[in-house]
Formats: structure tokens, sequence, C-alpha cells
């Protein structure tokens, strides 16, 4: 009799396992219908780009993004704040202020007296905009920029602010900019990087520059930046050895992949078949990047367009003209820095050797670009990771000050690429502290870089340790208004 | 309290009231004249008609329970629901006719009102024969259901628009509209009239007598008169009602209905303005005005293609490490193809183009070696946009078979030298609307016949080197070593290959004609400032590079310091002034003495037999660091005895901050017997005003004394 209780319980509680389980599979049929990929697991890579990639050809094939490292002021470049030079040495009102948090640098000063700027500004193009005589060949190509002073970011140092701007969070080991684009979009020349680096150093106050702002992060290890060496050799160890013939260096490359294609089958760890890749793209590269670096072919009137220095390598010049030759092949991501813009004092001696340096430069890319066609499909960008305070750091003097870190608002501009040409968009309070008009923060310019590019920034994830990642985070709106 | 039978037969009366009521206004509802407050009753239909559906659906489910009649307690609450229901139909259906009278009309109106009737008839016909056996009750309720649930949707369709309730299902992806084909009344005005106008201007539903829902209703207008008049904002009824204030009675769209937007009234006003056309294409109104701009921003401004997709296989194959064919996105049957690798480059591979002939709109041939290539294959890409040719040895009978193309809107030849014969092959290219030609060797008269001849093509002749003079950058001098024992080899650089570089060894500036010119590394055996220019044609002259070099001398018996150096910048202490080792440009590499808060002052032992004709001490000066140039130099000398001064100057003060530099101060001695040397060097006690440690202590740094026979 007990054995009959006991059967029945458990048919019981079979029928209502059953019939409950029922149940729960009706609500699951429900959710899949609800949540396409519910039953699919994780959707493949592929799928997930060709999913973020809309149906319309994107404005711009490739970016070149010209990053001033070390915080350029905006009041000595591209907002003009009269009001400083009227108020000099007047204290900055709290009103201002506000709740801004300031740096461990000047946070203990006992005022903040407001300084203006010691160059003076003219109004250039069509757009009227103001630009200060540091930038007199940038002010010739107005009519090609669109001037964003309206930028904001979240971060208040150094590290944090480029590493936010690079990779859309504040700490490191997220992917960069450029490794989102290569993943979405890959490379368009199969010879060379999709992404790749250029540093130079500018005579002010610097800051330094690390690998882990050109990280693939969790992307696949191709994806990462790859750094071109300020010397002759642009990229280093890419000669063959003294006396090792081509043939030989294929033999060799050919037997290093059968053997990492044994581990491969083994250990199935993607990093394998990555470096096998790397390999032979290196292999490809040691002819495709002396034809691309070979300076001889350019015209002399490129030297009188980039200024001399686009000769001596690693000069900035020398890197923008290095950066065009590379968008021009097909590098999908060019990203240059340009040290020495931290300017807590000794601001218009240091700020005039920097701009010395890259404003030449730069507007000569621009220049080049579209004298090639190429300015429409290539996204070129100008600026830092925030920008400087209103009200001096340190000592007061009409032509020696200095300025501190300040997030609130900052000054950069962006050409070609499907961005509006002679443009100024936003605009900041007379003292230049606050935006009051058309903010750009730092994931809404994220997402205009990545829509140019045709990607939704909101749909190009990738999951890593269980949640998906996307360059802008959880925030970030296409700015529309800037695009032509 | 009303016992349930009391109310029963109540209820049962009204139903006949509700009955006669719907009898009377739906014969003769045209012909009415109603008070105002009946219409509050009839606007309250869209409110009662809830109770209804919900009731009678109730009550009809009791016909379904399995021996429902021998449970009169359940069989009592089923009647009880359908009574009150039926009654809520009756009122609903008399307030529906009443809200007929306002605009409503059509065949959804009709549907709608008589389904509505029916089902009220047939509720009070099932109630009063609820007794009646099941085989009749139980279809019947059904079918009364039906009913409702179609009444309700027929009313929904008339309030929301039609397919409200199914149109997430129905609808389809908006199609994209390219720009050029885009008209401006039926892909701009009319989606604006249909999401915000036509819910109450339209068949079954016409406020105002305006039907919106279709041209007709449009141009024929309401009972106010004519919805617009073409080209006159100031006197159409549609524009100034759309531009009331909110609150005004008049204002359309009604205040609690969703706005038009601010982008959307410019339209509307626009579209009056350029004449309330119904058949106009939006390409065919000015470009710039405000209409177009606001419109165009709606629709692709990609050309749609009309041509198949190439085959994926041959899309595939014709990929490789040095051609990248891709469509310009993905789906797209456009296709985009780039070459690169000039070493790998092979003509012949342009005819695998064949392939994919006609999908190919970009072709990217820049840099790759096209002299005298076949380029025949891009005659067959009929569908080629832009074609980049920079940089790649064109002929003029390559040019020509170009601009056979028609279908190339963008040609990029920058960095080909274009000939005479080459110019008239692109003067035929009228269709282009750009044209890149930087470094194509055209004279400005040229590119005056280029620029009449393709009058609407824009032309980038690009940066002209001529027209700007720069000033070159400083050349590079190096020396082998900054101390040196007898001699030192100077060479001098610069990035140009062909500039001229001149220089000096006394200090002076360099200028481009008497200065010495530099033909190659030369020796310098004493202590000098060594200054370079570079020029060339068509530039300025450079500003110009500096470096020093040190003669190390012979080195003294000994030196002694007087006063200590400060302990942050004590080097090897005394020896580091003879040790005959050049201190890095920068103070804090070790190798530097530094004194703040006193002077330097030290005594020089010399040799037996030792007699120097020249004293040389080496500084450093870096203002950003406080460090300045000494404000006294005083030498004296001696033989054992009195110290007798023999030097006493004041060197260059500086007046700005400059970057960290060597200076080397150099003095002759008296031609007398010494054997002792004694150096005072001081310090800035007060940094000048625009210094921005103004008042504060400056520094003096010394790295080395030599001394010359």
């Amino acid at each position: 009799m007990e054995k009959e209780i006991l059967e029945h319980g458990l048919n019981m509680n079979r029928r209502k396992f059953l019939s409950r389980l029922s149940l729960g599979v009706g609500s699951a049929a429900l959710g899949s219908l609800l949540i396409p990929d519910l039953f699919s697991g994780k959707p493949n890579p592929e799928e997930a780009i060709m999913d973020a990639l809309p149906h319309f050809a994107p404005k711009a094939k490739r970016v070149i993004y010209l990053f001033q490292n070390g915080a350029p002021s905006q009041l000595e470049s591209f907002d003009y704040k009269p009001l400083l030079n009227k108020n000099m040495g007047q204290e900055l009102p709290a009103s201002i202020r506000g709740e801004q948090r300031l740096t461990g640098m000047t946070a203990g000063q006992d005022s903040f007296p407001l300084v203006g700027s010691y160059f003076n500004f003219d109004q250039y193009g069509e757009s009227r905009a103001w630009i200060s005589s540091l930038f007199p060949h940038t002010a010739s190509i107005v009519g090609d920029i669109c001037i964003v002073k309206s930028m904001h970011t979240e971060a208040i140092n150094h590290d944090p602010a480029l590493t936010f701007f690079q990779t859309g969070a504040q700490v490191g080991n997220r992917p960069s900019m450029g490794s989102w684009l290569s993943y979405g979009l890959g490379s368009e020349n199969s010879n060379l990087p999709a992404f790749c680096v250029l540093l130079s150093r500018g005579r002010g106050n610097g800051q330094g520059v690390y690998s882990k702002l050109w990280s693939n992060g969790f992307l696949d290890a191709t994806h990462q930046g790859v750094q071109f060496s300020n010397s002759e050799d642009p990229v280093l160890y890419l000669k063959d050895p003294e006396s090792m013939s081509r043939s030989e260096r294929r033999k060799m490359i050919d037997q290093i992949a059968a053997m990492n294609d044994i581990n491969y089958r083994e250990f199935n760890d993607p990093e394998i078949s990555a470096k096998v890749a790397q390999y032979e793209m290196a292999f490809r590269m040691q002819t495709a990047v002396p034809e691309m670096t070979d300076v001889s072919k350019e015209p002399d009137s490129i030297v009188k367009l980039y200024g001399p220095d686009c000769l001596i390598p690693g000069t900035y010049a020398a890197n923008c003209l290095l950066a065009r030759k590379l968008s021009e092949s097909g590098v999908r991501f060019v990203q240059l820095y340009h040290q020495g813009w931290d300017q807590h004092g000794n601001l218009p001696n240091e700020m005039a050797l920097q701009a010395q340096d890259v404003d030449q430069a730069s507007a000569a890319l621009i220049t080049d670009l579209k004298q090639r066609g190429l300015l429409d499909e290539t996204l070129v960008i100008w600026g830092g990771e925030f920008g400087r305070t209103n009200y001096c750091q340190g000592k007061i003097l009409a032509n020696n000050y200095g300025r501190d870190h300040h997030p609130r608002a900052f000054s950069i501009w962006m050409a070609g690429g499907g961005v509006k040409s002679g443009m100024v968009y936003g605009e900041t309070d007379e003292f230049g502290y606050n935006i009051t008009e058309n903010p750009v923060h730092v994931h809404d310019f994220q997402a205009t870089v990545m829509h140019l590019m045709g990607i939704d920034h909101e749909r190009m994830t990738y999951k890593h340790l269980g949640r998906r990642y996307r360059l802008t985070d959880v925030s970030g709106h296409v700015v529309k208004d800037i695009i032509a | 309290m009303i016992k349930i039978k009391t109310l029963r037969f109540l209820l049962e009366n009204t139903l006949f009231v509700w009955l006669g009521l719907a009898f009377i206004l739906w014969i003769g509802g045209d012909s009415v004249m109603l008070p105002e407050w009946v219409q509050v009753l009839g606007r309250s239909h869209p409110l009662i008609l809830h109770f209804p559906i919900v009731l009678i659906l109730f009550g009809v489910l009791f016909f379904w329970i399995p021996k429902i009649d021998q449970k009169p307690d359940l069989k009592e609450y089923g009647e009880l629901a359908l009574l009150v229901g039926v009654n809520f139909a009756g009122l609903t259906v008399v307030a529906g006719l009443v809200l007929a009278q306002e605009d409503y009309e059509g065949n959804v109106l009709e549907w709608h009102q008589n389904a509505g009737l029916l089902v009220f008839l047939g509720g009070v016909l099932i109630y009063f024969l609820r007794d009646q056996s099941k085989k009749i009750l139980q279809p019947s309720s059904l079918a009364l259901a039906i009913g409702i649930v179609l009444t309700g949707h027929w009313g929904a369709d008339l309030t929301h628009g039609e397919n409200f309730l199914l149109s997430p299902l129905l609808d389809d992806e908006p199609e994209l509209i390219a720009l050029s084909e885009a008209e401006v009344f039926r892909d701009v005005v009319q989606p604006i009239l249909n999401t915000k106008c036509v819910s109450c201007h339209k068949e079954g539903k016409i406020k105002g007598e305006l039907r919106l829902d279709h041209i007709a209703g449009i141009q024929a207008g309401g009972e106010s008169g004519p919805f617009v008049t073409a080209g006159d904002v100031t006197n159409s009824l549609m524009v100034e009602r759309i531009n009331l204030p909110l609150e005004a009675k008049e204002h359309m769209p009604p205040k609690n209905k969703p706005q038009l937007t601010e982008e959307e009234k410019s339209i509307l006003m626009d579209w009056v303005l350029a004449g309330a056309k119904f058949d106009q294409k939006l390409m065919d109104i000015e470009p710039e005005s405000e209409l177009f701009v606001l419109a165009s921003q709606k629709f692709e401004t990609e050309t749609t293609f009309e041509f198949a997709a190439a085959d994926q296989d041959d899309i595939l194959e014709l990929n490789n490490f040095f051609r990248k064919v891709e469509p310009i996105y993905p789906g797209s049957p456009a296709l985009v193809i780039s070459y690169f690798g000039i070493s790998a480059f092979d003509p012949s591979s342009l005819s695998d183009l064949h392939k994919v002939g006609q999908q190919v709109i970009q072709l990217n041939l820049n840099k790759m070696p096209l002299q005298n290539a076949d380029l025949s294959v891009i005659l067959d890409l009929e569908n080629l946009q832009e074609l980049q040719v920079n940089f790649t040895d064109l002929n003029s009978s390559q040019l020509d078979l170009i601009a056979q193309n028609p279908s190339i809107k963008s040609l990029s030849i920058s960095g080909n030298s274009v000939s005479r014969d080459g110019l008239q092959a692109l003067s035929k290219m009228t269709q282009l609307e750009e044209l890149f030609a930087w470094q194509s060797g055209l004279s400005d008269q040229d590119e005056k016949e280029l620029m009449a001849a393709l009058p609407d093509t824009k032309i980038d002749f690009g940066f002209d080197s001529q027209s700007v003079v720069y000033e070159l950058n400083a050349p590079k001098i190096e020396s082998d070593k900054d101390m040196f024992g007898d001699s030192t080899l100077i060479s001098i650089s610069h990035p140009i290959a062909t500039a001229e570089i001149r220089y000096t060894l006394n200090g002076d500036l360099p200028d481009s004609l008497t200065s010495q010119r530099y033909q190659g590394p030369f020796w310098v055996n004493k202590s000098a400032e060594i200054k370079a220019r570079a020029f060339a044609s068509e530039w300025k002259g450079s500003p110009e590079s500096s470096i020093i070099v040190f003669r190390a001398g012979n080195p003294p018996k000994e030196l002694r310091l007087l006063t200590e150096p400060n302990p942050n910048y004590f080097g090897k202490g005394n020896v580091t002034l003879i040790d005959q080792v050049k201190g890095k440009n920068n103070h804090t590499s070790g190798e530097w003495l530094g004194y703040q808060d006193q002077n330097a002052e030290f005594e020089i032992i010399l040799n037996e037999n030792q007699k120097p004709q020249e004293i040389t001490i080496s500084m450093l000066y870096h203002e950003g660091a406080y460090i300045f140039p000494p404000t006294q130099v005083q030498i004296w000398i001696s033989d054992g005895g009195t110290w007798n001064r023999v030097v006493n100057e004041i060197p260059d003060q500086s007046t700005q901050i400059l970057p960290s530099r060597f200076e080397a101060l150099t003095y002759t001695l008296p031609k007398q017997d010494f054997s002792r040397v004694k150096v005072q060097v001081n310090r800035i006690t007060s940094l000048p005003k625009w210094h921005p440690g103004a008042g504060a202590k400056g520094w003096v740094f010394i790295d080395e004394i030599s001394l010359l026979d």
C-alpha cells in the first residue's frame, strides 16, 4: 500500500511538473516572440555587426583624429571671450562656477582671478568664426571645418579624460574608438592595419600617452592600434633581418603558421588565429609600408603646404603627412597624439610654440585631402580631452599666466566626412565657463563619429563577461545638426 | 432597500424607453432639433459604450455554463448582468445617434450605427427569451458577442482612424523615397496632413465640412471657406488657423490633439507660398528655398539603384589583398572598388571588372602605375559615378577614354600632368559635378579655359604653392662632442635637400650673402657659438639655429668651492667644474652646480707652468625654472699674494622666458704670471617683474670651467 501511495505521489508530482512545464514553455515561447534571439544563443558577431550597419552608404569611409593631448585652451583658440580681458584679475563669480569640482592644483587657491587671452581674435569665413591669431592657417580653412564650442566631458584629469574620449569609459581596458571601427567595418586595405597610431611631442608642458588608449580591449587582438614609430623606420622590426631573403622569410612564416595551427586545434584560442593573421599581414606590410611612407614621390609643393618640418620624422607635420598617406591607402582610423598642451603656467609662451607646431600641418591636411577629392569621405577631428579654466592658475600677469583643467566647456573642430562645413556649433556663456547652447557630450561626439561611419552606436555592441558593451556606454545622441 | 425584483422590473421597462428613443432618432435624426444639453449626452457616447460591451459579454457567458438551470443563484447573476448591459447598450445607442448628428458620415459610420442598433435589439430579444432552449440561446448569444466586438471595432475606426487596431501588423517599413523622385504634395505635405489633420477631417468625420483625406476635399475647402489661397499666406485659412495661439478656439489642430511642429508649419506655409500645387516635384523647386531644405532632409539623398546585384561568387573572386570590392552598404547592389599595392599592380587585372561592369559606382585607382595601361574597361562601367585616378601617370588618350564615360560625376585626376589634348578631353565632360585637378601642370590660362568649358562643375585646382611664401624651418646643427679636446666635427643639415645653409662661428646672425656657405662637415678647434640659417628660392630665410661647443682646455691642479652650492644641485662637488664632462641640457642631470642662496665663488689652483690666456664659464639658462644669467661676473688673479681683479662684467640679462639652453662666458686673462684664479658669479636676487615668480630669488647653474693656454 505504501508503495502505491508513493507512486501516486510521484505521479502527482510528475503530472504537476509537466503541467507547470507546459505553462513555462508557453511563457518562454511568448518570450521568444518578443525577444527574437532568446533561443538563438549569442548572436554571431558578424550578424551583430550587420545589424548595426544601416542600409545607406556611410558619409565617411575613414577617420583621422588629430588628438591634442594635454588639453589646449579653448580661450586662446576658438572660444573668444572679451569679457575675460575686460574683467582681467577680477574674481570668477561663484554663481558661474557653481558646484564644479576643481583639480588638486587649484582647489587650494584663495582666489580665482579671471584671465583674458593674451592673443587677439578675429572673425573668419562665412560662419564669422572667431579664431585667435595663433591659428592663422586654421583660419584660412574655416570654410571647410565645423567648430564645436560646446563640448563637455566628465573627467577632470588627463588620464581618465583621454581614456574616456578614446574608449567611452574613464577606466582602461575597453576598446578604443579605432578598434570599434576596425571591428565594425574591417580593413579597407588588407595589407595595412585598420587602426594606426602616430605620436609626436611639442615644446609645451606634456602629458603621457599610453598604449591602453589604442587597446583593442575585449575585442579581437587584430583590432588593436598599431603604433608607428617616430624613427626613420615607422614600423619597427618590419624589415627582414640582414641576410634573410624574402623567400626564407615566407618559409619561416609558413612554418610558424603550421605550428600555431596545431595549437589552435588543441586549444581553440582565438588569440592564436589572430596571431597568424598578424604575421601574414606583417609580411604584406613589408612591401606596403615602404611604398606608402615614401615621401620622395611627394611633389615639392607638399613640403610647402605642410611646412618643411614634415620631412623630419616624428614631428607633428610629418605625422599629418603620414596620416594622409595612410588614410589614402585605406587605413580606416589614423590616430595622432600631439603632446605638450598642458599649460598650467607660462601659457602664452608655450601655447604659441604648440600652435606653431600644429596649425599649418592640421590645415594642410584638410587642404591636401580636399585637392585629392578625399575630404568628403574622410572625417578629420582636431581637439583635446577637456578645456582650460577661465581663471588663472598661480600668479597672474597679462603676458604670463596659466590655466587649470576645465571639463565643462571646450572647443574642438571637425571637417569632411559628412560634417557640415563652415559652421560654428554651440555656445558658452560670456565667461566661457558654462555651455549655454547645444551641449555635446563626449558620448554624443562618439555617437556622431560612429553615425558618420555608417554605424548605429546603440546597436554596435559586443558581449563580454555577461553584458553587452558599446563605445557610448548607455548614452549618446547623434548630433544631427552638424551633419551635412 | 429596493428588492432585486423591483429593480429588475424597472430596468426591463427602461429598455422600452431606450427602444423608443432609438427608433425616433434613427428615423428622424436629421430633422430633430436637439437642445445643447442633449449634445453633451451625445458626446458621452465614447464614455458609456464600455459598459455594455463588458456587461453583455459577461452576461452571455452564463448561457454557456453547464447545467446552469440547476444553479438558480448563478442564473440570476447572469440575467442581471445581461439586463444591465442591454440597458447600457440602449443608452449608448441613443447617445451615439445624437453624436452622429455632429460631423460624422460615411460607410464606417453606417456600419457602426446599424451594428449598434442590431446589438441592442438582439440583446433585448435574448434577455426576454432567456428561458428558451440552449440550442437557440447559445448560438444567438455567440452572435451577439461577435456583434458587440464588431461594433466596437468600427467605432474605434471612426475615432482613431481606419485599421487602428491592426495597423501595427499591416504596416510595412515605410518605403524609402529617393530625393529625385519625391513630390512636394504627395511626399512632404500630405504626410503631415495625414498624421495631424485627417483624423478629424476625413470621410466619416468631416469636422467643419472640410475633408483633407483626398485632393478634391482640399480643393473644395470647408464651411468657413477655401482651405488655402495658392501663393497667398495672408489670405489662407489653413495658415491663419495653424498660427493662432494654442488657447484660441479656432486653433488647429485642437488643443488636446497632437500639434504641428515648427518645421511642419514652415513646410505647410512654404507649400502655400509656392502655389499649393499637387503635382510639383521636389527637385523642381529652388534648392536654396526653405521648403527644399526642410523637405529634402526627409528623403534618401542616395540614388536608388535599378540594376541587379552582381553574383556573390564573382565579388568574392574579385576580392584579394590588393583589390577591395564591396557594396556601398550591406545589401546594396552598388559596388566600390579600390586598388592597393603599387608594386603588386597588374594592369591586365582591370579587365576582371567586366564581371561587375554594371554594378561599379566608385573606382579608386589612386597611385597605381597606369602608364599606358588599357583602361577600356572604364567605358563598360555604365553606372560609374566616381573615379579616382590621382598620381597615375595618365596620358591624354587615357584621359580621352575616361571622358567618354558619360556617367562619371566626380573625377579626381590630381597629380597627372594634363596636356593640351587632355584638356580638350576634360572639356567634354560637362556632366561632371566635381573635378579635382591639383598638381596637373595646368597654366592659369588652361584653368580658365577648363572652367569656361565646364560651367556647372566644381573644379578644385588645389593648393597653389607659388602664391604663398613661408619661412623655412631652421637647420639642425650637430657637433661630434659638446666639449672637446682639440677639435670637434660640426655638421649642419636641413630636411629640404636643395636648401642652402649659411653659418657663422662668432655668434653673429648669418645672412644669405656674406656668411660662410655650408658645404660639408667642418672642424672647430675652439669654444664657439655656431649659428646657421637655411635659404631657398620661394621661401623666406629660416630663423637661426645655434649650438655652443666648448673646448675643454687644460685642467687645473685643483678647484676649491668657496661657497657651497645648493645641496640639491651639488653634482660631484668641486670636481664637477673641471671633470671635462659637459652637463646635459637639464639642470637636474647631476652634472651641474646650482646656486640660489649665495653667489657661486671658487678658486682655481693652476698647475706648474700653466699659463691660461682665456677662461670660459659654461652656464645653463632656463628662465622658466628660475635659472637666469648672472648679474655680475668677477675674476681675480693672484701669484700667492694679493688678489688682483681683472674681470668685472655684467652679462646681458634675460627679458623673456626661453627654453633651457647653454651659454659660454669667455674672458681673456692678462699675460702675466699667476698661480691662482678666483671667480665669483652672482645670481639674480630678485626676479624681474615680467616673470611669474617676480621678486623671488633666481639661480645660476655652472657645469664646467675651461682654461685655454
